[in-house]
């Protein structure tokens, strides 16, 4: 705030003169076109007569080089290097077949598996950290087959820079940048994630570009082509990381700005408007939410062996994977049925109970949650104790049902699920669950009415294995059980506290309660079709388990990563990483970018923004600097790069996860581009010779600072000590 | 910037009016002069009208705040707090709190006026003030008058901001009787002093800006300083103060934009004063104000405390008869000292165990000495401090250790010394074992691994080790790791005492230890007697910028849950409140909570308001003018000042990690029932008309019989919100008690009020 005002103030200063001498000669308000810009107008002109050779020829030597920064020496280092350790053991998923949890969405991971798939690989290595690759591994290809998403970002941002209307040199300027970015370069050498994501942000910018260009021949093919390519690529970018949300909020900012300026054209019929918005609707909201459905349902249908990540989904997906235990049970159940209990709430755990007992409150056994297969997750299904005793002999079978009031028996205590009128340990709000009394010994406080929430097949008066969600009310205190994501202390080992909770919220998930192993000898097994698992159900669950997990990389004070870095650190290029150990031996890569691009591109962003606030005081006071063309660039090329760049920015300040800097790559990508435009905007305002020569400048800088940092992206070989010379800084733990 | 550059295009359309909070009744084109704008004046009847109101709301609000405020006679909440603090002003010991001073500082010259002496902590809610002999309703009062004091201002921003008499009412009686407002300021809080002095900046600034035709006159001055003081207060009382400032700072820079156009015809020497004026009255004044205050803090506080601990050694050391300067002693070469873990209290000890080969996890030991953390003194925790080569013996007495200097550390029971290298410690692999090794080895071939260095935290070369002020960081010399621990017990092998390693990540806070005491030191050494030290001078902006970077530090840790802390998404449906004292005998509590009636009645005002700015830019985006100019321009400038002072004293809540409070809203509560006074007059009250006399344009009040309209609502308005009060008021007031079905009554949205059995 300080620093924009001051910067205000001294650029007023600085104006003044120039404001009173126009005042005092009585000229016309508004200045009309000065002479150079005139001048520059009738230099554009001649340019796009006949076939441009450079707009063939430079995207292909672009390209060339590339391919050559990214691929070279490649296979130099036959180790598994940083998160190739996670990456790579993700794609032998998809190769085995089993089904496992992470936190990113599965496309980027799934090509991965398709490289793998490629390259012969057949899912058996396990990509410990550092280990090297057995021969039967072709690493290599698969590397190039991610490198070649590094590379093709090249000739995206070339074209991006020709569409925002760049000139020749500055759509090379910002060509180059990427080129030789040094930490683009080493990130795409490795089976990592990054290379994708890029490559699909890339396109976004590009598709965003192009469709606003197309903006004067709307509902033509072309129109359509980028409308639904954009879609397209968001869908993409979304599906490798969540990051891509945030290029997607600058399309959808771009969108709505778009649709504003078009609902005050009060010229456009209303239906014309309402085809814009249904294309729109269509095209970035429908496409992409498809494009990202998509690749979840081929998740799901390439992953169909039971792995480990079952514990993440519900009981009733895990019961189709293969090879699990789950879904072997019979359907229905009776009293006298041996089950487990599963709670239904994301990263709920199984029903669960030990001899140990509570230490304050009533001092009954405890009752918890928990995430293991154990015998302590035992319940025996008995009738309340106004009803007939169970007997283990007879034939007689009694379902149970919605509304049927039971008593749940521990197995291995023989103790009955209770409740009672004392504070939960915990959430003291909340009343105490405990266990107590034995078969004989008890009162009605150990009664429960199952209340069926929802069944797949719509018919409640059975309470079904997996497919039925319940809820568990007591019956005499009119409280559900719950077992919210509280951990109780250290004597309940730290194990999930689960409570008798007052309030009757039946869309409270941490309520409902479902049958996920179920025992009963008298029973038929049940048919494997009963357990179907709708898609849009197990899709959901994962997303929003995606985001628990998520939000969980917190970091963690006790332990300390020498890896993770700060926000901050990350535009003043104050941190790199090294990518694998730092031994002599090992081939060492260093992830750092190009110093000149960061810190110049990070300046441009500052500069940047006081250049349009100074256009906008003179603007205020009267001058006219610009004509509709230039506003129309500033804006489009140059303000929306600076939004894409705080959208990708901005997030990771607030983050509460650990951050990493691979996290600044997609952000970088826009302060490219905004330094780029400024470079370009400001050079065509001087003299001709004047700009060539500064050109010259910064592709020498750009290229000279990459040759010399080439070594950390193609590899260090030998002692780390010959590589002394690039520690310009502390932090850069080079040597 | 994005509307901006919007903007530029629509250049030569019509500009919708100067923007800015005052009555904005007066457009610019439309009167020029300050002389015409007074004819906005009401008449003499309507002036009488607002001052009688002005009497009889102030006389209200001082009978709701200091009704029966003597009870109940104990400590209420987070009285425990801030009674405590004034209590450490009386006398004058050094405490430390996340708040700035000024609104504490008020309490104590409170204090200070009737004469107690501070000697009461506070120590318990529920302890009696009676039996301690506490002026307690000398202390409530303070409070209970700004409170009183804040009605008044909200009614005095609506008169000033040009609205209508039934407006200003209802504005006032919003905050009047509102039970938050109520419980919050008569008890011994801070929040009446954020309150008030946040109205009061509003006020003040439209006082300002309606001086905007008169600019550097003696009267633009007054204003332009009044608001930069009343700021000042704010931000000094607590840091959400800083809400204000945006508020200010948004209307300020939106004015300012507006000077600079080159319509308005104003030089840039012209709008430079203009700048300057501001930055000199809303920033610098405000900081200086801010400063003063802490001076203040400092002088006041010059005797050691209870906040010591959050301070560092230089600090304490200008404390008077603070333990530092009372018992720390010079360390020397061959002393025997006991070194403790700042962070875990754990003294650094070793005993004759081995670590055992294999851990847990597979991983090897050195199955060299255990060197672990231990809680209690013992021998085993003595070390004696020697050089990397002895000493001549002649030459070993009086060596003073300083910092910088590297040491070996000899431990005394086992005649070992402790050495560390690289082995995997027992809990992190990423973390170097701590072990020790026989003399013969120590002096052979491991002695550079038994090489420490000692590193002080902010010292400089050459200082002298002392006991306890010393607060260093002990590196190992080859390995370049700094010792550290941490309260994750070892397993059984180790007695349950803490592990003890080397630390790679060197710069953490956590590997400070510091020398506890000199076992070996005879009593009459020449050390231990001490002559009379001085007390040690700091200069002000030394003490002030470290005390600050501790607040801050310490207000985000704050991050613990409590029972009754809320989320920002539910205060302005006033979800649940905080249950502040309750008497089992009596039934009796008292339960913080707003006016239901009056929180939802503003709140729905606000979601109104958002609704017809947003009908207005879509019907004005499509060519439709549904509202005449001024009606805009006083929607617009006026309210849309107080929205933005809503907006920003409670949007910002959103991104804050530390725990909260409904009483956090309660800023925010006094804009939003500014913004339905407004409403109620939008709504309600005919549009003034404009007619030209004698050439002049002059503004004609909408005649008095469609006021009826906005009077009735407003009758409307107070009957319920008074009716909301009265029944809130045993939860607000803590008398009478409730019985069961009483209560049960007043659970309204699950309120957890107590009694309801």
């Amino acid at each position: 705030m300080m620093a924009t005002n001051a910067a205000a103030y001294g650029t007023g200063t600085g104006m003044d003169t120039a404001g009173l001498r126009k005042r005092a000669g009585g000229a016309p308000e508004y200045t009309s076109l000065r002479p150079e810009e005139e001048d520059r107008k009738k230099e554009v002109k001649p340019k796009n007569s006949g076939v441009d050779i450079e707009s063939v020829l430079a995207p292909i030597i672009f390209t060339v080089l590339a391919f050559f920064t990214r691929l070279y020496k490649i296979g130099q280092s036959n180790i598994v290097t940083w998160d190739e350790a996670h990456f790579g053991k993700f794609g032998s998923h998809y190769l085995k077949r089993e089904f496992y949890f992470d936190v990113h969405p599965p496309l980027g991971k799934m090509l991965v598996g398709l490289s793998g798939y490629l390259a012969g690989y057949n899912g058996s290595f396990e990509f410990k950290s550092g280990e090297t690759y057995p021969p039967e591994v072709n690493y290599t290809f698969m590397r190039i087959f991610n490198a070649a998403f590094g590379a093709l970002c090249i000739p995206l941002a070339y074209f991006t820079a020709k569409e925002l209307k760049l000139s020749k040199r500055g759509a090379w300027f910002v060509t180059l940048m990427v080129l030789c970015e040094n930490s683009y370069a080493t990130i795409s050498r490795f089976i990592l994630l990054d290379a994708m994501l890029l490559f699909f942000t890339f396109t976004t910018m590009l598709c965003f570009a192009r469709f606003h260009n197309m903006q004067k021949k709307p509902f033509s093919f072309e129109w359509f082509l980028w409308l639904v390519l954009s879609g397209i690529s968001i869908g993409c970018v979304c599906s490798v990381k969540w990051v891509g949300l945030f290029a997607t909020a600058v399309v959808g900012l771009y969108t709505i700005e778009d649709l504003w300026n078009k609902f005050g054209d009060l010229k456009m019929p209303v239906h014309v408007y309402a085809s814009h918005w249904i294309a729109r609707i269509v095209g970035l909201i429908i496409i992409p939410t498809l494009v990202y459905m998509a690749s979840f349902k081929a998740h799901f249908i390439i992953l169909e062996n039971s792995g480990p990540g079952d514990a993440q989904m519900s009981s009733l997906f895990q019961a189709n994977l293969r090879g699990t235990e789950l879904g072997n049970s019979p359907l229905e159940v009776a009293i006298g049925s041996r089950v487990t209990v599963k709670n239904m709430g994301y990263g709920g755990g199984l029903l669960h109970s030990h001899v140990q007992t509570y230490p304050e409150g009533s001092g009954q056994q405890q009752i918890t949650c928990y995430h293991h297969k154990d015998s302590n997750n035992d319940w025996f299904f008995y009738p309340a104790r106004d009803q007939p005793d169970y007997d283990a002999n007879s034939e007689e079978l009694r379902f149970v049902g919605n509304g049927d009031t039971v008593r749940l028996i521990h197995v291995q205590t023989g103790r009955n699920l209770h409740s009672h009128a004392v504070a939960a340990p915990v959430t003291k709000a909340d009343n105490e669950v405990s266990c107590y009394g034995n078969l004989t010994v008890g009162d009605h406080k150990d009664h429960w009415t199952v209340e069926i929430i929802d069944d797949s097949s719509r018919d409640k008066s059975k309470l079904r294995t997996l497919t039925s969600s319940f809820r568990l009310r007591h019956s005499a205190l009119g409280c559900y059980l719950r077992a919210g994501n509280v951990n109780l202390p250290q004597w309940g080992f730290k194990q999930i506290e689960t409570t008798c909770v007052k309030k009757n919220n039946p869309s409270d998930k941490y309520t409902h309660w479902n049958i996920e192993s179920h025992w009963n000898d008298k029973l038929p097994m049940a048919d494997v079709k009963a357990f179907k698992s709708p898609f849009l159900k197990d899709f959901i669950h994962l997303n929003v388990a995606m985001m628990t997990s998520n939000n969980a990389l917190v970091p963690d004070p006790d332990k300390q990563d020498d890896l993770a870095s700060h926000w901050w650190q990350w535009p003043i290029l104050n941190v790199g990483l090294r990518m694998c150990s730092w031994d002599d031996k090992v081939v060492k890569y260093f992830l750092l970018g190009n110093p000149f691009v960061y810190w110049a591109s990070t300046a441009s962003l500052l500069v940047f923004g006081l250049t349009v606030l100074v256009y906008l005081i003179r603007w205020q006071r009267g001058y006219q600097d610009l004509s509709e063309e230039d506003i129309d660039q500033i804006h489009y090329s140059g303000i929306y790069p600076l939004i894409g760049w705080v959208f990708h920015y901005i997030p990771f300040i607030a983050m509460g996860r650990v951050t990493y800097v691979h996290h600044y790559y997609p952000a970088l990508y826009f302060a490219i581009l905004v330094f780029g435009f400024l470079f370009n905007h400001l050079c065509e305002r001087l003299p001709k010779n004047v700009s060539h020569v500064l050109y010259a400048v910064v592709y020498a800088i750009t290229i000279g600072l990459f040759v010399l940092f080439s070594p950390i992206s193609f590899g260090m070989t030998g002692p780390a000590s010959q590589y002394s010379y690039l520690k310009w800084f502390d932090n850069w733990k080079i040597y | 910037m994005f509307d901006s550059a919007a903007g530029v295009r629509q250049r030569g359309k019509k500009k919708s009016g100067g923007s800015g909070p005052g009555s904005g009744s007066e457009d610019e084109p439309l009167i020029r002069k300050p002389h015409v704008a007074a004819a906005y004046t009401p008449p003499i009847a309507l002036h009488r009208g607002y001052q009688v109101a002005l009497a009889v709301i102030t006389a209200l609000a001082f009978a709701t705040r200091f009704w029966n405020i003597g009870y109940p006679n104990q400590v209420v909440f987070d009285e425990v707090h801030f009674g405590k603090f004034a209590s450490y002003y009386l006398e004058r010991t050094y405490f430390f709190d996340v708040h700035p001073p000024f609104g504490k500082l008020l309490f104590a010259l409170m204090g200070w006026f009737v004469g107690y002496d501070g000697h009461f902590k506070f120590e318990n809610i529920g302890d009696s003030y009676i039996t301690n002999g506490v002026p307690y309703v000398a202390f409530r009062a303070m409070p209970a008058m700004l409170g009183a004091l804040t009605v008044p201002v909200v009614f005095l921003t609506m008169q000033e901001s040009g609205y209508s008499l039934p407006a200003a009412i209802t504005a006032a009686l919003l905050v009047l009787f509102d039970n938050a407002h109520i419980g919050q300021t008569r008890l011994i809080l801070l929040d009446a002093t954020l309150i008030l002095s946040m109205a009061c900046s509003l006020l003040c600034y439209i006082r300002f800006y309606k001086l905007r035709h008169d600019p550097f006159g003696r009267k633009w001055w007054k204003w332009l300083l009044l608001t930069g003081v009343s700021l000042s207060c704010v931000i000094s009382t607590k840091y959400v103060g800083v809400f204000t400032f945006v508020t200010i700072g948004g209307a300020v820079l939106i004015d300012l934009w507006n000077l600079l156009d080159v319509r308005r015809g104003l030089s840039l020497q012209t709008f430079g004063k203009h700048f300057m004026a501001r930055a000199f009255g809303l920033i610098i004044v405000p900081f200086m104000f801010y400063l003063f205050w802490f001076q203040v803090h400092f002088a006041i506080l010059y005797k050691s405390g209870p906040g010591d601990d959050f301070m560092s050694p230089a600090f304490q050391e200008t404390l008077a008869d603070n333990a530092l300067s009372l018992s720390s002693i010079d360390v020397h070469y061959y002393d025997t000292v006991q070194i403790r873990h700042k962070d875990t209290k754990a003294f650094l000890h070793s005993h004759r165990e081995n670590y055992p080969l294999r851990y847990e996890d597979g991983r090897v030991s050195s199955q060299g000495q255990q060197v672990t953390g231990y809680p209690f003194n013992d021998t085993n925790n003595h070390w004696v401090i020697m050089p990397p080569a002895p000493f001549p013996d002649s030459q070993r007495l009086n060596r003073p250790v300083r910092n910088g200097d590297v040491i070996k550390l000899h431990h005394v029971q086992t005649n070992t010394d402790l050495l560390s290298h690289d082995v995997a410690s027992p809990y992190y692999p990423t973390n170097q074992e701590f072990t020790t090794v026989s003399m013969d080895k120590s002096y052979g071939d491991r002695h550079n691994d038994t090489l420490f260095e000692i590193k002080f935290d902010h010292g400089k070369a050459g200082q002298d080790l002392k006991t306890l002020a010393a607060h260093f960081k002990l590196l190992h010399v080859p390995s370049k790791v700094a010792m550290w621990t941490h309260s994750k017990p070892l397993p059984e092998w180790a007695f349950k005492q803490q592990e003890i390693n080397g630390n790679k990540n060197v710069a953490q806070t956590s590997n400070i230890w510091f020398i506890e005491d000199i076992p070996s030191l005879a009593a009459g050494d020449a050390r231990n007697t001490k002559e009379e030290r001085k007390v040690k001078h700091l200069s002000f902006f030394r003490k002030y910028f470290e005390l600050q970077r501790a607040m801050f530090h310490h207000n985000n840790a704050l991050t613990s849950s409590h029972p009754y802390a809320s989320q920002p998404i539910q205060w302005p449906f006033l979800l649940r409140g905080v249950s502040f004292w309750t008497k089992n005998d009596t039934r009796e509590q008292i339960y913080f909570l707003g006016n239901p009636i009056g929180w939802w009645l503003a709140s729905s005002l606000l979601a109104v308001l958002a609704g017809i700015y947003g009908a207005d830019l879509i019907t004005q985006r499509r060519g439709i003018d549904a509202l005449d100019r001024r009606t805009r321009s006083k929607l617009y400038n006026s309210t849309g000042f107080f929205f933005l002072a809503w907006a920003s004293h409670y949007f910002p809540f959103f991104l804050m990690g530390r725990q909260l409070f409904l009483h956090h809203y309660l800023p925010a509560h006094l804009a939003s029932a500014l913004v339905t006074g407004a409403l109620v007059e939008f709504i309600f009250c005919p549009e003034d008309s404009v007619e030209i006399r004698d050439g002049k344009k002059v503004v004609v009040p909408g005649n008095k019989q469609a006021y009826i309209g906005a009077w009735v609502a407003t009758g409307v308005i107070g009957a319920i919100v008074l009716g909301g009060f009265l029944f809130y008021a045993p939860l607000t007031y803590g008398t009478p008690g409730l019985t069961p079905d009483q209560v049960l009554a007043r659970k309204w949205l699950g309120y957890e009020l107590h009694f309801a059995k």
